[in-house]
């Protein structure tokens, strides 16, 4: 079976984020960028399925920037076979990539399309679900299992409180929780083998969709700052602040 | 076995001292309840028990000076205290010294953008240079796995090496200048930051690694660099220990590295076991080195690729990772930095040798045999700066075996390791300096003549014998 996985670049989590001075938008100059960490358990979840012998190519997209080839190459040293950028420059908003990731899946018509439950640069969570309204295809949100079952794959889901398992008919929409699996390195001979395998561009365009915000970013503020702690002398003060100042005891 | 020579000759009293100490301090800043008195008078090594008479936490450098020349006149041992970090004994007070804590001399001004320079009390803990360099979109290169407890006063006195000299240098490379208070009470204030200053004996020199014995640092002006761009590691499994520096001077052929570090798959595999960081391969191999380079281009990284196909063509190395993200570096920098942490559970008798690049192959072939033949039953773990010739040796305690047991069949084993030290032209200690630990073995590195200079200039600048007694060299 065909595997989609879609991979995002954004800012690298380990990064401290800063916010520019005039606070239109966060900092991304001179910025590690890297692939989105839910993207990366899509990827190895879609690697260990190839492994496992259920799927039999993996194709993996992303929208963005020229530089997102890299993490497109990155996926393909994981394991992808072939990929796909569809390039564009704009910003890009949950619905938008939906419908072009919709183009994709009519194009390649996989049997299951993975993708992170959310990316951490703007923190949605609503690709996956939209991408499933507008195909119809069956969802399984926020895996931290996900076993196929001949014409089913079912959907260890991490809900409130515990654990729901769906079972969805193929072809269906996985969206990745952390706990699903933990993601390899890129191996230097794999990379070496990844720069074979082909890569495709494309544009918005030619899939018939029209990239346009309908959002304006008013505004982009840090977190306040935590104030420093304190030292006390006894735990009678300990208490007393907890108490009196903490009001937590 | 116990052995210190610190002494306590004074004739004052208890109370007295704490009195005396309090005038010139205050007495908020004079500690001597048991809790402190057991943490501020011992580091890292924990092998001598602490018994100082007291600590004192000054907050000027006039107060350092009105210490040591109190305690001059009263004949009072003192022993600096930075992070307590240090793995030689050098920081430890086990004969009624007074220990000179730093940790309220920790602040940071006067940065400089055009000089690239800041001030820092000697209390001020090294990564909170790191941060503050980062915050001014600057970089402090020299760090290592303990930079968040010590201090800048500690790596000055002893001279911090870590994971990037092999591009960075040592702690000794980013002291523009400094304040010191000599054994006499003197305040120094040397180099005046200048980058040219020929006139005549660098005295920074002498107590950047002097471990406290000539005077104490109390501030120090850091040099500050740009900030490398897209670190990127690899980690690389080599099977044979020689083929490790075939692979460094294959990469340096055509890269500047930032690091290049190495690790067994023993001292990895007790990493791993720790179950929260991730393993690199699914096969192991019995050696692993740790590059890192800055990734600026794409030719850069086509220069590591070229590399590494020529290390496996050659067969050196048989499979290799590199690093996709800041995550996935911090992730693969673990599997070395965490070692030290992670085996200490084990006990571990340390040495930290080290010999000119060229000479590591032989030199570690020598003691690998001598210790596995004289003691096949101890589990030895690899790692080290071996870029820069820099090797940590440790002998995990086997469970059954007492713990003065272990180290005095150790203690047999540093004879013949130092001995081959000294057939190899190399260093008994590379960068964790002397102290106690590493007195008695002194003279496997440095010649009866140099000693005895290094006597002299003691006298010169600590008359008494009163600065960190019986640390490096007995006076
Ligand atoms: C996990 C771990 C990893 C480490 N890795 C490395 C490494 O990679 N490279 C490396 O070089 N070291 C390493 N070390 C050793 C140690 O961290 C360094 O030697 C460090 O520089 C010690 O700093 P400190 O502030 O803790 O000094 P301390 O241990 O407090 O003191 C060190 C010496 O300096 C003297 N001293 C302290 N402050 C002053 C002062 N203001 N004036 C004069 N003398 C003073 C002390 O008396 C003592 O002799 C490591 C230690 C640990 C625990
Ligand atoms: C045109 C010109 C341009 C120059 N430009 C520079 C410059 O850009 N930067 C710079 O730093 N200098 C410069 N200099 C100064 C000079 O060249 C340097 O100081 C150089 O290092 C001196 O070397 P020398 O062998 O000529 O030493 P000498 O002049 O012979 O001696 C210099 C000092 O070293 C002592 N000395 C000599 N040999 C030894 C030894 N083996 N052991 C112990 N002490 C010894 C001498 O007693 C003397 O004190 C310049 C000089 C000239 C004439």
């Amino acid at each position: 079976m065909k595997v989609l996985v879609a991979v995002k670049r954004v800012i690298d989590y380990n990064v401290k984020v800063r916010v520019k001075a005039d606070n239109s938008d966060v900092d991304l100059t001179n910025v590690k960028m890297a692939m989105n960490p839910f993207c990366e358990i899509a990827v190895e979840e879609a690697v260990r399925l190839k492994e496992k012998g259920i799927a039999s190519e993996i194709v993996v997209v992303s929208i963005g920037p020229k530089v997102a080839q890299e993490q497109i190459r990155t996926a393909l040293a994981l394991g992808a076979d072939r990929g796909i950028l569809i390039e564009t420059e704009e910003k890009l908003e949950p619905l938008t990539v939906a419908k072009l990731l919709k183009g994709v899946v009519e194009k390649e018509q996989p049997q299951i399309v993975l993708m992170g439950k959310q990316t951490i640069d703007s923190d949605n969570n609503q690709t996956g679900q939209m991408l499933g309204a507008l195909t119809g295809m069956p969802q399984g949100t926020f895996a931290s299992e996900v076993a196929v079952d001949g014409d089913k794959v079912n959907v260890t889901r991490e809900i409130d409180g515990g654990l729901r398992t769906v079972a969805l008919n193929l072809p269906a929409i996985v969206t990745t929780d952390l706990r699903l699996n933990e993601p390899r390195y890129a191996s230097l001979p794999n990379i070496m083998k990844a720069k074979r395998k082909p890569l495709d561009t494309t544009t918005p365009a030619d899939l018939g969709v029209e990239v346009k915000s309908t959002l304006s970013l008013v505004k982009v503020t840090p977190p306040a700052e935590r104030s420093a702690g304190i030292k006390v002398d006894s735990v009678a003060t300990l208490v007393d602040k907890l108490k009196n100042d903490a009001k937590v005891l | 076995m116990i052995q210190t020579s610190g002494n306590s000759m004074t004739t004052l009293t208890q109370d007295a001292l704490v009195e005396q100490l309090s005038a010139i301090v205050g007495a908020d800043k004079v500690r001597t309840d048991a809790d402190s008195l057991e943490t501020f008078g011992k580091d890292w090594t924990k092998i001598y028990p602490p018994k100082p008479s007291a600590i004192v936490f000054p907050k000027t450098t006039q107060q350092v000076a009105d210490i040591v020349k109190f305690a001059n006149a009263q004949n009072v041992a003192l022993v600096p205290s930075g992070g307590r970090t240090g793995l030689s004994a050098g920081a430890v007070a086990a004969n009624g010294e007074v220990v000179v804590a730093f940790d309220y001399m920790n602040q940071i001004s006067d940065f400089n953008a055009t000089d690239r320079t800041v001030k820092c009390g000697a209390g001020v803990i090294t990564e909170q240079l790191q941060t503050f360099a980062e915050e001014h979109d600057l970089f402090y290169p020299v760090d290592f796995a303990s930079a968040g407890s010590s201090q800048i006063g500690g790596n000055i006195s002893t001279n911090a090496g870590g994971i990037k000299v092999i591009r960075w240098g040592m702690t000794r490379d980013w002291v523009a200048g400094m304040t010191v208070v000599t054994g006499e009470g003197e305040i120094l204030e040397l180099n005046k930051d200048l980058m040219k200053n020929n006139t005549g004996y660098d005295m920074r020199q002498l107590f950047i690694g002097g471990e406290g014995t000539l005077g104490f640092v109390t501030e120090a002006t850091m040099r500050l660099t740009r900030t490398p761009k897209n670190l990127t590691v690899l980690v690389l499994g080599i099977p044979e220990l020689d083929d490790v520096m075939k692979v460094l001077s294959q990469f340096q052929s055509t890269m500047d590295l930032t690091a290049f570090e190495f690790f067994s798959d023993k001292a990895m595999q007790k990493v791993l076991a720790r179950g929260d960081v991730p393993a690199p391969f699914e096969t192991s191999t019995d050696f692993y080195a740790l590059i890192e380079f800055e990734a600026v281009t794409d030719a850069d990284m086509d220069q590591a690729m070229v590399q590494f196909e020529k290390c496996m063509e050659e067969g050196w190395v048989v499979d290799g990772v590199i690093s996709q993200s800041e995550t996935q570096a911090a992730n693969l920098w673990r599997l070395r930095e965490d070692i030290s942490e992670t085996i200490s559970e084990w006990t571990p008798y340390k040495n930290d040798i080290s010999v000119v690049v060229s000479k590591v192959p032989p030199f570690l072939r020598d003691i690998d045999e001598i210790v596995t033949r004289e003691y096949p039953d101890f589990e030895i773990i690899w790692f080290g700066h071996i870029g820069d010739g820099n090797l940590h040796l440790n002998i995990l305690k086997p469970d059954d075996l007492a713990k003065e047991e272990f180290f005095e069949r150790c203690g047999k084993v540093s004879t013949w390791v130092f001995e081959i030290v000294e057939k190899y032209q190399g260093s008994v200690s590379a960068e964790h300096g002397v102290g106690m630990t590493k007195k008695p073995y002194l003279e496997y590195t440095r010649s009866a003549a140099e000693i005895a200079y290094m006597r002299a200039v003691k006298k010169v600048f600590d008359p008494n014998n009163i600065m960190n007694p019986g640390k490096l060299i007995d006076a």
